[in-house]
């Protein structure tokens, strides 16, 4: 799902964020990244999100090339990608449900399918009853539920979250990253950056270490990795089932045009 | 694939960014109302001396005085020479003995009496109504230059026309006309101003809307919609006072010319159309004023 060949980033000041990376992350892989700040861990998700351009290299998501992708194509890959910040980026004007919406908003549906997925991806977090408070009146927990919520609503191929859980108490931690998990036990791909080295440790997961800018280790996921959910049991993946549009194991297909008009 | 938002969201995303600065937002409405007031009103003045114009030009006369030893072959030259004229109506020829009968009929009795038939004034004369299309000054200079060439004809003696008057009243609708499209200009770029002003507030105010926006997979048109609506709804007040005002002038105007001057104007003293052009003008003055601030301030 996730392709990078000998990438490279350096910036204008002539850091090297990035330094010849290849990596892979196949289709419905749950996946740490982790590393010491500046190792470039954010700068990987940024490359994918196409919120920057890496200097060098190709970068493939569901095997097409964004290194190519022209600006008016972006907001469509974009659509096919959640992502979820340490500082969970809720726009404090609007309430949870419309914070969810907006990513139905972007695409046009309809009020009713709009309603019908975000009802059902709260009430899958336990997050309805809070449908119409405001960000500033959730606690740190339930901001980054709804951060999710938003990021999985448009049901993206790709969930990356950019140390989701280093805003939140190791109790909130632990559920936040849960759910992560059990997006994946869905069929999506997620990229989890963080550099709480306990964390990646207590779950076992595969584990891609980033240093200085390099790939410096690829840790396979480990034998009786902790996956504490049972699909059938969890409230977000009953939500999630029930809100796909696709079978969950069938081959994800991006949805982007070709041409698009600006 | 949808790409776009739909209606009732955008009016809505629009609806709450004029809320964020209302007083900005009022101060732009009421200028570009100001503005769309004077450019209907200086229309209006326009549309009616063009009236008045066509008026001059259908009821003008021109008197042409002959000499008294004009022959009647050089009375016939000359009245041919004016009926071959784009513009003329109809030419009627006075003898100078019809001339003083009219003469008599037009000075009051009290100035008459005591005269002697001889020095009541009747001389060869050739009365020419006139139908000119007069639209511009260039149009009465031309009647006034074509009257002039009539006065180096040998059996004529004088023109007698009131073009002065029409050249005075052409020159004060110009004047105005000047006066409104400088002083309608300044209020426009006014209210752009302000538009512009209003709708980069909001792009600054709503600057981490925006990038969550474009994370999430918003279109750049997605996102600059509600902030050109935003200025759309600005000139649409704007223009909806405007044509109030408007409208109201007009009817206490109408009411003024027929109760107090009692005149008869047959036409509206509004041009016809213009509510409609300024209830379509105002929305498009907001929306070129918040184009130009998205275009610069939003980058997507």
């Amino acid at each position: 799902m996730i392709q990078l060949y000998h990438v490279h980033k350096r910036y204008t000041n002539g850091t090297d964020a990035l330094v010849d990376v290849t990596l892979r992350v196949r289709e419905g892989e749950f996946v740490f990244l982790t590393g010491p700040s500046g190792a470039g861990k954010s700068t990987l998700l940024r490359l994918l999100m196409v919120m920057e351009r890496a200097t060098d290299g190709q970068i493939l998501i569901g095997g097409r090339n964004i290194h190519v992708l022209r600006d008016a194509s972006i907001p469509f890959l974009r659509r096919n990608i959640g992502m979820v910040f340490q500082d969970f980026r809720l726009i404090p004007r609007r309430t949870v449900y419309e914070n969810v919406a907006i990513a139905l908003e972007i695409m046009g549906l309809g009020p009713k399918e709009i309603e019908r997925r975000v009802t059902q991806l709260l009430d899958g977090l336990r997050m309805m009853h809070r449908a119409q408070a405001f960000p500033g009146d959730l606690s740190a927990g339930e901001q980054q539920r709804v951060a999710i919520a938003r990021a999985l609503v448009n049901e993206p191929a790709i969930l990356l979250a950019d140390e989701p859980t280093g805003n939140l108490d190791p109790e909130l931690g632990h559920d936040i990253l849960q759910l992560l998990i059990d997006v994946g036990r869905r069929g999506t791909t997620v990229l989890v950056a963080t550099h709480d080295h306990g964390l990646v440790e207590r779950y076992g997961m595969r584990t891609l270490v980033l240093g200085r800018g390099q790939l410096l280790e690829d840790r396979p996921r480990q034998l009786g990795a902790r996956i504490t959910a049972e699909t059938g049991l969890n409230p977000l993946a009953v939500a999630l089932t029930e809100s796909r549009q696709h079978a969950p194991d069938a081959p994800v297909e991006l949805d982007i045009p070709d041409e698009v008009v600006p | 694939m949808k790409h776009g938002a739909r209606p009732d969201y955008v009016l809505r995303q629009a609806w709450l960014l004029l809320r964020g600065s209302p007083w900005l937002a009022g101060v732009s409405a009421l200028t570009i109302a100001l503005a769309l007031t004077l450019v209907g009103l200086f229309a209006s003045v326009m549309f009616n001396a063009g009236h008045l114009m066509h008026e001059l030009g259908q009821s003008l006369t021109l008197s042409v005085y002959l000499h008294d030893t004009a022959s009647a072959e050089e009375v016939t030259a000359v009245r041919q020479k004016l009926e071959a004229h784009a513009g003329i109506k109809k030419v009627r020829a006075l003898t100078r003995e019809q001339d003083r009968d009219r003469n008599k009929r037009l000075l009051s009795p009290e100035l008459l009496q005591g005269l002697d038939e001889a020095s009541i004034p009747g001389q060869p004369v050739l009365e020419v109504d006139i139908d000119a299309e007069l639209a511009s000054r260039g149009d009465v200079d031309a009647l006034v230059k074509w009257t002039g060439a009539l006065r180096g004809v040998q059996s004529v003696e004088d023109v007698e026309f009131g073009a002065e008057k029409l050249r005075l009243l052409f020159a004060m609708v110009e004047i105005a006309r000047t006066i409104g499209i400088v002083l309608s200009g300044v209020l426009l770029a006014s209210a752009m101003f302000f538009v512009f002003s209003t709708v980069r507030l909001a792009v600054f105010s709503r600057r981490d809307e925006i990038e969550i926006q474009t994370l999430v997979g918003a279109t750049p048109g997605f996102v600059r919609l509600p902030f050109l609506v935003e200025g759309a709804l600005q000139g649409l007040a704007g223009a909806a006072i405007a044509a109030t005002l408007l409208g109201l002038l007009h009817l206490e105007l109408r009411g003024l010319v027929r109760d107090v001057y009692m005149l008869n104007v047959s036409w509206s003293l509004l041009p016809p159309g213009m509510i409609a052009w300024l209830v379509i003008g105002g929305p498009a003055v907001g929306l070129a004023a918040s184009a130009l601030s998205v275009g610069r301030y939003l980058k997507v």
